[in-house]
């Protein structure tokens, strides 16, 4: 076998592997993420009174974007910080597979798992404002790139920070960033203008603004720069979790 | 034994964390193919630091570790490829099925499908597990957590098979046939390096072991040439009512060691006689509770190098 078919064997075992170490926890993470978008379109509903055509296409785009960044960002963080609390990380690092396949698993599970809860957010957010869609081929690396991003974020806090406590705490605050501090449910305009030119270089907004570029029509702009952005996060992060788990203490 | 090219040789391994504590000093180890060889303890000695340092999760300050001529320092993917780990700690099990995950790492290992299902089969049967087979991790006893443990190490053979602690929490039966099941790891030619606090148990069942305190070896070798000097005595153990003051030992007594209410001392097979009245006699004034006269262990040994009760844990 040459490196790239060993390569390829491992990464297919540890696709397993993360699979079925997930298959306790996935039916929990699609209800409690059906339970945060029927929750947000419904709530957020009640909240903004008298909702325009603009406003529900954000917040039906924004919900979706929501449910595809949480689990990587937030519930993956989470599983590796109790694996490392309990010893099973350790384990994993010690089995004969290159490192760069448990990462690579790792972050295809964590990336692929949310597209179910998504796809019924969005479905949600249909039902109940009746939105119209507009559906582009640019939704998919959109989609694929929000997703992996999110997941790679994620991977990289859990393995940089040290101690597990730490990684749930700020994961917990990400969450409110996520939903209230982000334009992802609605438009940047909105925000404080510095709080606006900090998401420029943040993955949040540019997740939600490339999703309105392939699910909407006129609602994105500068598609090319949030792809940048993306990108780069992904790439920061992959560089971060690679040197944290390649190095021995 | 001589030198073999799948010897596992440590040698000047120290190990000092970044808070300054030195956990592993210069220590030297020669680890033959085919040999059980058992690392001895108590609690923060420094033995998973030492292992963890094998298998290349921690990076040593200095010293080196080879297999044959494997390189573990320099090359620690080598080290996995060539080691089966059992760690100390929890093993990622809750959702996976017993024989499920022992089958996956044997393929991570690097076994082909039908062969690792065959081994996998034999090694449940020797075990007796099967009634467990599919039942997920997350309802496995804390022992049988530890069994689907020791067989991810063993499913497939390795180099190096590195235990730590297995057979915590297994019940006394199948403690044997775990026993059984290493030393024929060892037979099929892997070498095998087992971690324990367990002394009793490890003197049955090791070829050689090495005690390690406070991140140094304090003795290394067979379990017999360990007690050599032990030969000629007796053990007399004292447990003292609580309270009074320990009697003096009697002058027939050698290396007396006081563990919080018990005695033991040491005592030639001539003295023997005297020891029981002397006991006796303990026991009449009220001083002692109970006493028990027999074959030195090297638990004895254990106890005089380490010469602090926590350093005990007594097979069950």
């Amino acid at each position: 076998m040459n490196l790239f078919t060993r390569w390829l064997r491992s990464y297919g075992l540890m696709v397993t592997w993360e699979l079925r170490s997930l298959r306790t926890v996935l039916p929990l993470a699609f209800v409690v993420q059906t339970m945060i978008s029927s929750g947000l379109i419904l709530g957020l509903g009640f909240l903004m009174h008298d909702i325009t055509a603009t406003q529900a296409q954000f917040l039906a785009v924004g919900v979706t974007v929501v449910s595809m960044i949480t689990l990587g960002m937030v519930m993956a963080p989470q599983l590796i910080a109790s694996q490392k609390q309990s010893g099973a990380y350790e384990y994993l690092l010690s089995l004969p597979v290159p490192r760069t396949t448990l990462i690579a698993a790792g972050l295809t599970v964590h990336s692929l798992i949310a597209l179910p809860g998504a796809a019924v957010a969005l479905l949600i957010a249909w039902l109940r404002y009746d939105i119209a869609l507009s559906v582009s081929p640019i939704v998919i690396p959109a989609a694929l790139l929000t997703l992996t991003t999110a997941a790679s974020i994620g991977f990289a806090l859990a393995h940089a920070i040290p101690n597990p406590m730490v990684t749930s705490l700020v994961t917990n605050v990400l969450i409110f960033v996520i939903l209230f501090y982000a334009p992802i449910n609605f438009p940047a305009d909105r925000l404080p203008v510095w709080l606006a030119s900090v998401h420029q270089v943040l993955p949040f907004g540019h997740s939600a603004n490339l999703m309105r570029a392939g699910l909407t029509e006129g609602l994105a702009s500068s598609v090319g720069v949030s792809f940048a952005v993306l990108g780069g996060w992904a790439l920061a992060s992959w560089s971060v979790t690679a040197w944290v788990v390649g190095r021995r203490a | 034994m001589t030198a073999d090219p799948r010897d596992l040789v440590v040698r000047g391994l120290t190990k000092r964390y970044a808070n300054g504590a030195l956990a592993n000093d210069r220590i030297d180890l020669h680890v033959h193919a085919g040999e059980v060889f058992g690392l001895l303890g108590p609690n923060g000695a420094g033995k998973t630091t030492l292992v963890k340092q094998i298998i290349g999760l921690l990076k040593p300050s200095a010293g080196s570790i080879t297999l044959g001529r494997e390189d573990f320092v320099a090359n620690p993917d080598t080290a996995r490829a060539l080691c089966a780990y059992l760690p100390q700690g929890a093993l990622p099990l809750s959702s996976f099925r017993l024989q499920e995950v022992v089958e996956l790492v044997g393929r991570i290992r690097g076994g082909d499908a039908p062969a690792v299902r065959r081994r996998v089969d034999h090694l449940i049967a020797a075990l007796e597990l099967d009634e467990w087979r599919d039942t997920a991790g997350i309802e496995l006893s804390g022992g049988t957590r530890r069994l689907a443990g020791f067989l991810m190490a063993a499913v497939w053979p390795a180099a190096l098979v590195i235990l730590d602690e297995p057979t915590n929490d297994v019940d006394p039966l199948r403690r044997r046939l775990l026993w059984r099941l290493i030393r024929q790891l060892a037979e099929d030619g892997s070498s095998v390096l087992l971690v324990t606090h367990n002394v009793l148990e490890a003197e049955q069942s090791v070829d050689r072991l090495a005690v390690i305190d406070k991140g140094r070896i304090v003795a290394m070798g067979t379990p017999s040439s360990l007690k050599a000097g032990d030969r000629q005595s007796l053990r007399l153990q004292l447990s003292l009512v609580p309270g009074v003051d320990p009697p003096a030992p009697p002058p027939f007594a050698h290396r007396p060691i006081r563990l919080g209410q018990r005695w033991h001392l040491g005592i030639d097979q001539s003295d023997a006689p005297e020891a029981i009245r002397w006991a006796q006699d303990r026991m009449a004034a009220g001083v002692a509770e109970e006493y028990v006269l027999g074959a030195t262990t090297i638990e004895d040994l254990y106890i005089r190098l380490i010469g602090r009760e926590d350093a005990l844990d007594r097979a069950s």
